[in-house]
């Protein structure tokens, strides 16, 4: 008899309860299925009328075996903290890497960066647009100072200029130009030259700051929240050697001044004392030049040159004032596109720790399933 | 009660939905002989049967009936709730031991059933866990095939060929014990 026979041969045993078949192999296991079905064990009258009672009942619980409230919460509140430590770690992972990224390249966001560095004087430029607010500034941290002009040495004197170019609607130009002078002045800066136009036609402005290079970089991040960042470029100029050398030429002068006035004490003729004196008069002059060009160079080192040009923003210029359809929908566009960037991060870190959650949980429940079946190994 | 946990059951074709006592009233007594032939213990068979009712009871809404019957979902809960109480308990050795039976030393039984029921039992005790497990569900539990496959996560002409073997192999196992 092939497999199937007796699989039927067997069930219509179990179905009639008696054995039907004139094979005897059949028979005898068609004999050996009812015996294991008669053979089966029942339940006690008593338990089944008690677990009958239970089931008529709905199982009801008793009232110790209540689990407290917070229970069922354990096991959520596991996740989403496991899901959180994970998000943080990738977080500091990602900021990391991007802190590491702006060491290097002066933090210029969105834009092309660009370093060179010269001989004589050394000399930096980063230049990017259409940015966004943050604007770095490459010189102040002694490890970005050290990289990009003179490697082990600290006390570089370097002249630094920034500009920004700030994107705004013509009625709040007026505005905003007044921030910029509020910001110049709260970062102990001041404003050397200013032109700000609010004319439907010619609408602009230009600002020609000079910020302490200490506050430059907090300035600079509050003008450039004043409006849309339209284009932004630094420039660095290494003056250091200009500077040792008049600070050397100055101290050589003083030397040789104190040595006159010894000799002009000493002096034995007038002949001789005259001569001294012309001399002292062409050294102090060389000292009050080179102190003035200290001076200057100190000046341009330890203010560094921002230049901002605000300008009106496309559609606003020729005086159309804002709020247009137009803008309305470029607007919802720009808030479209930010929203689905942010949802490319948020899924860019939730997919693959969703794959991993998905994975343990099956991985999980074969474990679980394969434990279980050890039960009958 | 033992805590055990339920597992979702992928379950065959499907059962016009009833009232839980009806599934009751129909699967107990072969859920509870089930049970009973895999642990070997009547105590321990009371206890896990309760529970796994009332686990089946507590999670009555997950099930599907366009995934499969309800008794293969109810035989699902009970193996998996006497597979934890054989591995807490660590049974395996009285899982392999002759099962008690009351019915056994019956003085009305004839000489010759006694003898032969003795016989079966004494061969059933030389079958693996897996193939007692599998003799269980057939003959205590009362499954079809189909059920059979979906409660062991098999397909049903697996079950037929494993059932096949180790009908066969209780036989020559029973022949042996003559």
């Amino acid at each position: 008899m092939t497999e199937t026979d007796v699989l039927t041969a067997i069930d219509d045993a179990l179905d009639t309860g008696t054995p039907t078949e004139a094979d005897p192999v059949a028979r005898e296991l068609q004999e050996l299925a009812l015996m294991l079905r008669a053979d089966s064990p029942e339940p006690a009258d008593a338990y089944s009328e008690w677990l009958g009672k239970r089931v008529a009942q709905g199982f009801p619980k008793p009232f110790s075996a209540k689990p407290p409230w917070w229970r069922p919460l354990i096991q959520p509140a596991a996740a989403v903290g496991m899901v959180g430590v994970a998000v943080l770690l990738v977080a500091a992972l990602a900021g990391g890497l991007s802190g590491s990224r702006s060491d290097d390249g002066g933090g210029a966001s969105g834009g092309s960066v660009a370093e060179s560095a010269g001989g004589g004087g050394g000399a930096e430029s980063v230049a990017g647009s259409g940015g966004a607010a943050a604007v770095a500034e490459p010189g102040l941290p002694a490890k970005a100072r050290s990289r990009g002009f003179a490697p082990g040495r600290a006390d570089r004197r370097i002249e630094r200029t920034f500009a920004l170019e700030l994107a705004m609607p013509v009625e709040q130009m007026q505005r905003i130009a007044d921030q910029v002078t509020a910001v110049t002045n709260r970062h102990g800066g001041f404003v050397l030259s200013s032109s700000v136009s609010t004319g439907e036609d010619s609408a602009g402005g230009d600002f020609n700051l000079r910020i302490p290079v200490t506050e430059v970089r907090p300035a600079l991040r509050d003008l450039a929240a004043l409006a849309d960042v339209r284009s932004q470029s630094q420039t660095g100029r290494d003056v250091t050697p200009a500077y040792v050398t008049a600070r050397d030429r100055l101290q050589a002068a003083r030397a040789e001044r104190k040595s006159l006035l010894r000799r002009l004490e000493t002096a034995t003729t007038d002949t001789q004392a005259e001569a001294i004196r012309r001399r002292l008069d062409i050294v102090a002059g060389q000292i009050n030049a080179l102190r003035a060009r200290l001076h200057g160079l100190r000046l341009r080192t330890d203010y560094a040159v921002v230049t901002v040009s605000l300008q009106a923003k496309d559609g606003d210029e020729g005086g159309a004032g804002g709020g247009s359809f137009d803008d309305a929908i470029h607007d919802a566009g720009d808030i479209l596109v930010g929203i689905a960037g942010v949802l490319v991060r948020v899924l860019a870190v939730a997919l693959p720790l969703g794959l991993i959650a998905l994975l343990g949980w099956l991985a999980g429940r074969a474990l679980q399933r394969r434990r279980r079946e050890s039960a009958l190994i | 009660m033992n805590e055990a946990v339920v597992e979702t059951v992928a379950l065959p074709a499907a059962e016009p939905s009833e009232g839980f006592a009806e599934l009751y009233e129909r699967t107990f007594p072969r859920v509870y002989a089930y049970v009973a032939s895999l642990l070997r213990d009547r105590s321990a068979a009371e206890d896990v049967t309760a529970q796994a009712f009332e686990r089946a009871y507590r999670k009555r809404r997950s099930y599907r009936a366009a995934r499969g019957s309800m008794d293969a979902w109810v035989f699902g809960i009970a193996r998996n709730a006497a597979l934890d109480e054989l591995r807490k308990r660590k049974r395996r050795a009285k899982l392999e031991s002759d099962p008690e039976d009351e019915r056994a030393t019956a003085p009305e039984d004839q000489a010759d059933m006694a003898i032969r029921r003795e016989t079966v039992r004494a061969a059933l005790a030389s079958l693996s866990g897996q193939e007692r497990d599998l003799i269980a569900l057939k003959f205590a539990g009362g499954l079809s095939n189909g059920e059979i496959a979906r409660v062991l996560r098999v397909s049903e002409s697996n079950v037929g060929t494993r059932l096949h073997r180790t009908i066969t192999k209780l036989r020559e196992a029973c022949h042996d014990g003559n």
